[in-house]
């Protein structure tokens, strides 16, 4: 199997994204309009404006960009060749190997060049590192919103007093170091994915520089450490987060965020799904990661250019995800951090947020409240 | 507070109690501060490891049994007036307050009734701190303070009134001493000169486990050694020792010192008792200024040696599934590891250790005063369930050796308490005593 | 003078100045005190028992490890670590060349160091965040125990900001952080570096004479 299918599994969202690239890679190697050059001359300018230009892809104007693919070329905004304007698009073809869209072609000896890096890097510039941030911001304002909404989660009928064991110290001490190193590669990360278009122009290249170069090798530090942490999380927290048919009463109630009762066991659904969320999508990141960290492990190149978009989509899902899980276990929810700082929760958070595991840790007493209330 | 002096308002004389109270408490926290304390208060990186090792702590859960949380008013103390570069700290306003009256007070129980001064934490502190020698130097500061338990200065009374803690007069002593030599058949002397040897007994023993007299005279008749008890210092018991009252704890030193040297001994038997072993043989020379005319030997190290000697034949050996508690006094903090193990091997055929056996074994939860304090009598109960714990996991066991009358006592409260009675406690000298080879002593 | 040769050159030197002068004021102190005397025969030496029971705490007992592993793995991993960095580091070693010894000795291969870093760093956290996950911790916890440790992580962490060794900020960053845990030192929980020394000492001495390594 190979190495062969499981690229073209993993691939399969990244062509989707490039779909649309297509018709602006060719309208913009066919007819990229430049107002500046003047007739016949190659100035530096122009050679950037027009760089400049197939970069932005999509911006192009719409006349220009609705230009039917192939259309012959004006004389003063034709691609620069060994033939002043004229295209030489066969030669183009010929050497980067027939199509330069299909990333699932291999290499061969008879190709002189390739093109995917081109493709890979408009991704990562016109999709990737435009919209990344607003994933964390706009989960940051639905928590806002939902804080609006509903307020603090208390505990309904307050504090009982009495504690039920609910972690071990190794899950605990578990949990804080995956958050830790969790916490440190995502501010990294994204300072070397959004560095550029965010910190750049505010602080100037040198600045910038001297942030990035810090936060890569912090990044390429922690990194290895998640991984570890990851199995540790893992194996510390499998037990009670396999699915149950228990919660399919809570994905239908939407968790009971929006009121209503909902029964849950050990751990709710949304428990479970950010814990699976989290090692699966941790998983990925980790091989990514280790991609990108040894990169001479990887032969084929384009490994390592699929490995940098699903690093940064699945870093910016997990940070998104996780702003909520910081929220419902912290400020969000009334006793819900006690779990993780001691260890023990309130027999009464217990019972409200989790009452089947409530009734199995307690099933003498609770069994007796039962009875009592029947 | 001094705004208010100035206005000319009398601060009032319970007032002026409570901060001698507290000021007298911190005078002795800070005169018992040597280099020792001040290093370990140095040097604890509050790592939480020594809770692990608390029995107290084990068995509740509780976090505030931590063992150096136990220290934090006498720590506060040495901060605010030992420890060097404090003038520094000053600067920052970085220096504690002296503790109050009331802390202290609320610290009690965590001085007093869960700590049984057993050292365990000592063993797992990454740093090798005494925690249970500074919680003894701590309860002077509580005693000073007028803050000791209720139920050890009632024994501190008792033993001033009697010189024992249970009121054991050498009436008593007399009764129980002739009723063992009907027992033996063997004539045990009081107040002999000239006497090789002079034994001294816990009120326990004499008044609860009498037999151990009697196990005394049969081995040192069979090792054909002179021994005698005085009737002006039979007491072993220290209970100056446990509440932490130095004055106290020499007196009743002093008193043995004297009534051996008057009776011109040249050794003096400590019991199996855990604290009245430290008390007479590491602390005493330290409390009387001096050291004595005469050895302090732990009977199990005089057994142990007389065996080796060859002066004790062992006839059958005890056939029974027996383990042996360390007590922390004699063990641990008293370096008598090996001796109890070579008399138990010697007189016992199924000898099987518990957990932890040794250096670190569990306490029985009520040394160090704490069986003798009655507010602690709950937490005590409690702590023992991790000795019956290391008991449970031994399959078949059908007696413990427990070489300590203070622990022997707190085994057969608890075990009563529950109800337990599967196997049995006795003492060391009394199974070695009920092995002897009858014949071959006879013979020497 | 830039700010790289300010905290790698006065301010350096008055912080190990203050270090070096702080400690030895305050380890001295802790001798000067001295010990109650001990006048009890004794049946082992104190002497041996002062070394015996410095060198048995370096090893956890057995009794305990089940209950303590976590922080037996932070512990070790983070010291040890640590110690190998601060002295097996290429740049460090060059430093202490360079600036004040005038003799170096062989350093770590960068993934040699890439490895022990992530020791240290794994110990540390999980020395910290069990800190703050165990009622024993959070009780007993003070401010100094988590300025100490924050410190200690952010000098760590600008050390490996620093790794590319391509920006003098960044060098700069570490060496002023550097100063100020230099600077912080003598006066706080720190110490413990070379407490230990007595503590262990002073118990190992009082039980060797009771024939006994507690």
């Amino acid at each position: 199997m190979s190495l062969r299918w499981f690229f073209i599994l993993l691939v399969i969202p990244g062509l989707l994204t490039l779909t649309p690239l297509r018709a602006t890679a060719q309208s913009a190697g066919g007819t990229v309009a430049t107002g500046v050059s003047e007739r016949g001359k190659q100035t530096l300018e122009d050679i950037l404006a027009r760089q400049k230009a197939a970069l932005r892809g999509l911006k192009l104007a719409p006349g220009t960009a609705a230009a039917p693919a192939g259309a012959p070329a004006g004389p003063d905004t034709g691609p620069l060749g060994p033939r002043g304007n004229q295209s030489l698009s066969d030669i183009w073809n010929r050497w980067r190997g027939g199509d330069p869209l299909n990333l699932l072609k291999p290499y061969s000896a008879d190709q002189v060049m390739t093109t995917s890096g081109e493709q890979w890097r408009l991704l990562r510039v016109e999709y990737i590192r435009r919209y990344a941030g607003w994933f964390p911001l706009g989960a940051l304002v639905l928590l806002v919103a939902f804080w609006m909404y509903r307020g603090r989660i208390r505990i309904r009928a307050g504090r009982a007093g009495r504690k039920i064991a609910r972690f071990t110290i190794t899950q605990r001490v578990a949990h804080w170091f995956t958050a830790g190193v969790f916490i440190l590669l995502a501010l990294t990360g994204l300072l070397i994915l959004l560095g550029r278009p965010l910190i750049l122009p505010w602080l100037g290249h040198d600045a910038h520089s001297v942030l990035i170069s810090a936060a890569m090798q912090a990044h390429n530090l922690f990194g290895p450490l998640f991984i570890a942490a990851l199995i540790w999380l893992f194996i510390k927290f499998l037990p009670g987060n396999l699915f149950h048919p228990v919660d399919l009463g809570w994905i239908l109630r939407l968790g009971g965020l929006f009121g209503g009762h909902v029964s849950a066991g050990r751990f709710n659904f949304g428990e479970k799904a950010w814990f699976w969320l989290l090692i699966i999508v941790g998983a990925v990141l980790s091989i990514t990661g280790l991609a990108m960290e040894f990169p001479w492990l990887f032969a084929d190149l384009r490994w390592l250019q699929l490995s940098t978009v699903l690093h940064a989509i699945g870093a910016i899902v997990l940070i998104s995800v996780a702003l909520g899980h910081i929220y419902i276990g912290s400020i969000g929810m009334e006793g819900a951090i006690d779990s993780m700082l001691e260890g023990e929760v309130d027999e009464n958070w217990a019972r409200e947020h989790h009452d089947l595991w409530y009734q199995e840790v307690t099933s003498t007493t609770g069994k007796e409240k039962e009875e009592a209330s029947a | 507070m001094s705004d208010q002096q100035t206005a000319g308002q009398r601060p009032d004389e319970a007032q002026d109690d409570r901060q001698d109270g507290a000021a007298a408490a911190v005078g002795k926290f800070l005169e018992f501060t040597d280099g020792a304390v001040a290093s370990y208060f140095e040097s604890c990186v509050h790592c939480g490891e020594c809770a692990e090792a608390c029995h107290f702590y084990l068995s509740t859960g509780d976090p505030r049994y931590t063992p150096t949380y136990k220290l934090l008013p006498m720590v506060k103390a040495y901060r605010r007036a030992r420890a060097p570069l404090r003038t520094v700290r000053d600067m920052f306003g970085l220096l504690p307050d002296d503790p109050t009256l009331d802390e202290l007070r609320e610290w009690g129980p965590l001085v007093y009734d869960s700590c049984t001064m057993c050292g365990r934490c000592t063993l797992v502190c990454p740093m090798g701190i005494d925690i249970a020698g500074t919680i003894a130097r701590m309860r002077e500061g509580y005693v000073a303070a007028g803050l000791a338990p209720e139920g050890l200065v009632h024994a501190t009374e008792m033993v001033r009134r009697t010189t024992s803690p249970m009121g054991v007069t050498a009436k008593a002593l007399r009764a129980q001493v002739e009723h063992q030599e009907k027992e033996t058949g063997i004539p045990i002397s009081l107040d002999e000169k000239g006497a090789e040897y002079m034994a001294i007994l816990s009120s326990m023993e004499i008044m609860g486990y009498p037999e151990v007299i009697g196990a005394y005279a049969r081995l040192f008749k069979a090792a054909d050694i002179s021994w005698t008890i005085s009737t002006k210092a039979y007491e072993a018991t220290n209970i100056g020792v446990q509440i932490g009252s130095g004055a106290l704890a020499r007196e009743i030193v002093q008193r043995v010192v004297d009534a051996a040297e008057e009776l011109g001994v040249r050794h003096v038997i400590s019991p199996e008792c855990g604290h009245a072993y430290g008390a007479l043989r590491w602390a005493g020379p330290n409390l009387i200024g001096r050291r004595y005319d005469f050895e302090v030997v732990h009977i199990i190290e005089l057994i142990d040696r007389l065996r080796r000697e060859g002066r004790l034949p062992i006839g059958n050996r005890d056939a029974r599934r027996i383990t042996l508690h360390d007590p922390c006094q004699i063990v641990r903090r008293g370096g008598l590891l090996k001796e109890p193990r070579r008399l138990l091997d010697a007189a016992a055929s199924d000898f099987v250790e518990m957990d932890n056996a040794g250096i670190a074994n569990l306490c029985c939860g009520g040394g160090g005063g704490v069986s003798a304090n009655p507010r602690a009598a709950e937490l005590q109960s409690r702590a023992f369930s991790c000795k019956l714990d290391q008991l449970n996991a031994i399959e078949g066991l059908q007696a413990v050796v427990v070489p300590c009358a203070n622990c022997r006592s707190v085994f057969e409260d608890a075990l009563d308490e529950r109800e337990i009675d599967n196997f049995e406690i006795i003492g060391l000298g009394e199974l070695v005593a009920s092995t002897l080879d009858q014949d071959k002593a006879a013979q020497g | 003078m830039s700010f790289l040769q300010i905290v790698e050159g006065p301010l350096f030197w008055v912080a190990a100045a203050v270090f070096v002068l702080g400690a030895l004021w305050r380890v001295g102190g802790l001798i000067a005190m001295k010990r109650r005397r001990d006048i009890a025969p004794p049946t082992g030496s104190a002497a041996a028992g002062f070394i015996r029971g410095n060198l048995r705490h370096f090893l956890p007992r057995a009794a305990f490890a089940r209950r303590t592993w976590i922080h037996l793995v932070g512990g070790y991993g983070f010291h040890l670590g640590l110690f190998v960095l601060l002295l097996f580091a290429a740049p460090h070693v060059a430093f202490l060349d360079k600036r004040i010894l005038g003799f170096s000795w062989p350093a770590l291969p960068r993934w040699a160091f890439i490895l022990v870093a992530e020791i240290a760093f794994a110990g540390l956290i999980i020395l910290w965040v069990r800190r703050i996950s165990e009622p024993v911790m959070r009780l007993i916890s003070d401010a100094d125990d988590h300025v100490g440790s924050w410190l200690t992580f952010l000098v760590m962490l600008s050390g490996c900001f620093a790794l590319q060794q391509s920006h003098d900020a960044l060098r700069a960053t570490h060496m002023f952080l550097v100063d100020i845990w230099l600077l912080y030192f003598p006066f706080s929980r720190l110490m413990h570096a070379f407490t230990f020394v007595l503590s262990r000492g002073h118990t190992g001495a009082t039980y060797g004479r009771r024939g006994i390594t507690p």
